[in-house]
């Protein structure tokens, strides 16, 4: 299955690409598939027991993968989204 | 009523289809409340006195300093060392003398949130943390006042617009999650982009125009120019927003 990523802010990690195709199931699957392609991208997603930074949210397809985020099941051709909780003014 | 020299100051926009004279006079009669004179809250003010809303209150309890002036524009060198607050409100009566201007150099708090945003129809977020943004929006949606979220980071914002009762709040999207206080990367032209966008939708939603940035979350991102629209949801166990009845959309 072919997923799209667009990684934001993070395409510093993945030699400029701003979207990245993965294969998965579900997000947590695309986003594994996602630093097995680019393992230095790991710890601006994860913390060091696996789960996604609290300042991370995943949108599928233009929405929200929140409450089930990793655990969110997608299907070809989907679009996912990496956004991070911004504050500054 | 607007005045000959209105008319002629405005004129310009005054010829935009659907704002008019009608529009014009509706600006001229709001008042709106900014959160915040820095790199948000320089466009945002600027625009909205170039604009002509009637009464404007700008909050900011920061003084200006040499590391602002790269993007908090309506403040120069000559006023380093100054309070933002008195900064701000020179430079806006003299951009615009006929709007009303007040400017409070408080920090804004739980307990004197309410005070400060008391008598204001409309609520500009142009804060530079998250924390004070969730204040600001539990008041606004206690208050029924619209809110008009912004944030920037780097070459990157966020704009959302919430009425409250009818679209998604900030806590229904954030839930109430901070990043950490420290000092953040930030060029001008991004807040001054977000800003502006603020400001459209102020100015939208005060002349009854438009479709407004409700339910939807805009991502801007300078260093691609690209705009992506996120869908955002009103969350049913929103700390903030959920006892409200759900009206019809906005």
């Amino acid at each position: 299955m072919s997923i799209k990523i667009n990684v934001s802010a993070l395409h510093q990690y993945t030699n400029g690409q701003q979207v990245v195709e993965v294969n998965g199931s579900t997000v947590g699957q695309c986003l594994d598939h996602l630093v097995k392609q680019f393992p230095s991208i790991a710890p601006c997603l994860f913390d060091k027991d696996g789960k996604l930074h609290s300042d991370i949210d995943i949108y599928a397809n233009g929405k929200s993968t929140y409450p089930e985020e990793l655990a969110k099941m997608v299907k070809d051709g989907d679009e996912l989204h990496i956004t991070f909780l911004i504050g500054g003014g | 009523m607007l005045t000959r020299d209105e008319l002629e100051r405005y004129e310009r926009q005054i010829m935009i289809k659907g704002l008019g004279e009608e529009g014009q006079e509706k600006l001229k009669r709001a008042n709106v409340f900014i959160a915040g004179a820095g790199g948000l809250g320089s466009p945002v003010a600027m625009y909205l006195v170039a604009a002509g809303v009637g009464t404007i209150r700008v909050v900011d309890h920061d003084r200006v300093e040499l590391s602002n002036l790269n993007r908090q524009v309506l403040h120069w060198d000559e006023d380093i060392g100054k309070r933002k607050a008195d900064s701000a409100l020179e430079k806006l009566r003299k951009l615009n003398p006929r709007v009303e201007l007040e400017a409070v150099a408080e920090t804004i708090t739980e307990a004197n949130v309410a005070r400060l945003v008391a008598g204001f129809d409309l609520i500009v977020d142009a804060m530079d943390n998250l924390p004070t943004r969730y204040l600001l929006n539990k008041v606004a949606v206690e208050r029924n006042t619209p809110f008009f979220h912004g944030a920037v980071y780097g070459f990157e914002g966020r704009v959302m617009t919430i009425i409250p009762g009818k679209t998604a709040c900030l806590e229904c999207v954030y839930r109430g999650r901070i990043t950490p206080k420290e000092k953040f990367p930030v060029i001008g032209v991004t807040p001054a982009v977000i800003g502006c966008i603020q400001s459209t939708e102020v100015i939208k939603y005060i002349v009854g125009i438009g479709e407004l940035l409700t339910n939807r979350l805009l991502i801007y991102d300078g260093l691609n120019l690209k705009f992506t629209e996120l869908q955002v949801t009103k969350d049913q166990n929103c700390e903030h927003c959920s006892h409200l009845p759900v009206k019809s959309k906005q």
